[in-house]
């Protein structure tokens, strides 16, 4: 990454560098959506337990490990009721992250159908790896849409799930919520 | 006792802040208390309560203590979570 790219990135009012700026504008998310008085108050909650899960797995799971840029991108808009919300990192990734604990997944897609499906966490022993099952069975229930991407792989999760190749290779994480 | 956890915010989303609330809990509100007393857990004024926060708090007071209420859980994502917790942490109330 050029030191130009990195300084922009930086700068950013969508770059959350570490996690207590990233609930702050986790905070300020939920207010001005609730202030919009447009969206369903229910599905609002739940956005943001959503996206406080995923952005703060990039910080769980990268920790001491970033690559290059360490934080997240973060970024939402609530237009015409219609709210998407949009985070990324450049992170290890999925597949690198559950590797260390489960080393027979193979490839990115078996490892983000890990991730959303079976009670494992890249932190063993540490008794966690709740998180991405709160996420996928709470979009389905509510019908909201998740595109998540890892390395080669996406899981796109509305009222059923897909697991298939992205289009875009993610060197970390990317995910957009629409609901 | 009741433990308010709106007292510990109303965006309640990860596991350091999880961990947090839970160490100042143990110091300040459940020190020397009795493992048989009732513990009422109010979750009143909550928004926004995630898997990963309520982990390090809400299943580690119920593995110290054996009569754990939950008080005013309509919270949707109070509701989601004690789900989770249940299905993937074994919380048992």
């Amino acid at each position: 990454m050029t030191a130009i790219f990195k300084e922009a990135q930086e700068k950013s009012e969508f770059y959350c560098e570490t996690r207590d700026v990233f609930q702050a504008r986790l905070d300020r998310m939920l207010r001005e959506f609730l202030r919009s008085g447009k969206a369903d108050e229910t599905n609002i909650y739940l956005a943001s337990a959503i996206a406080g899960e995923i952005g703060n797995n990039s910080f769980d799971h990268n920790l001491g490990s970033w690559p290059d840029v360490s934080g997240i991108f973060f970024g939402y808009k609530n237009e015409n009721n219609n709210i998407e919300i949009v985070l990324a990192d450049r992170g290890q990734g999925v597949l690198k992250t559950l590797k260390k604990v489960k080393p027979e997944i193979v490839d990115d897609e078996d490892a983000l159908k890990t991730a959303f499906t079976e009670r494992i966490s890249g932190r063993a022993p540490e008794k966690r790896g709740n998180g991405l099952k709160f996420v996928r069975e709470n979009v389905e229930d509510r019908k909201m849409h998740l595109l998540f991407s890892s390395g080669d792989a996406q899981i796109e999760i509305n009222a059923e799930m897909k697991i298939g190749k992205a289009e875009t290779e993610v060197g970390g994480c990317l995910a957009v919520l629409t609901l | 006792m009741v433990i308010e956890i709106k007292k510990f915010g109303e965006v309640l989303v990860s596991r350091p802040a999880g961990r947090e609330a839970f160490l100042a809990m143990s110091a300040y509100l459940t020190k020397g208390v009795s493992k048989d007393e009732i513990i009422e857990i109010d979750f009143s004024g909550v928004k926004v309560l995630t898997p990963s926060w309520a982990d390090e708090v809400i299943t580690k007071i119920a593995e110290e203590f054996k009569n754990v209420k939950l008080l005013n859980t309509e919270n949707a994502t109070v509701q989601a979570t004690l789900k989770t917790l249940r299905e993937y942490s074994d919380l048992k109330i």
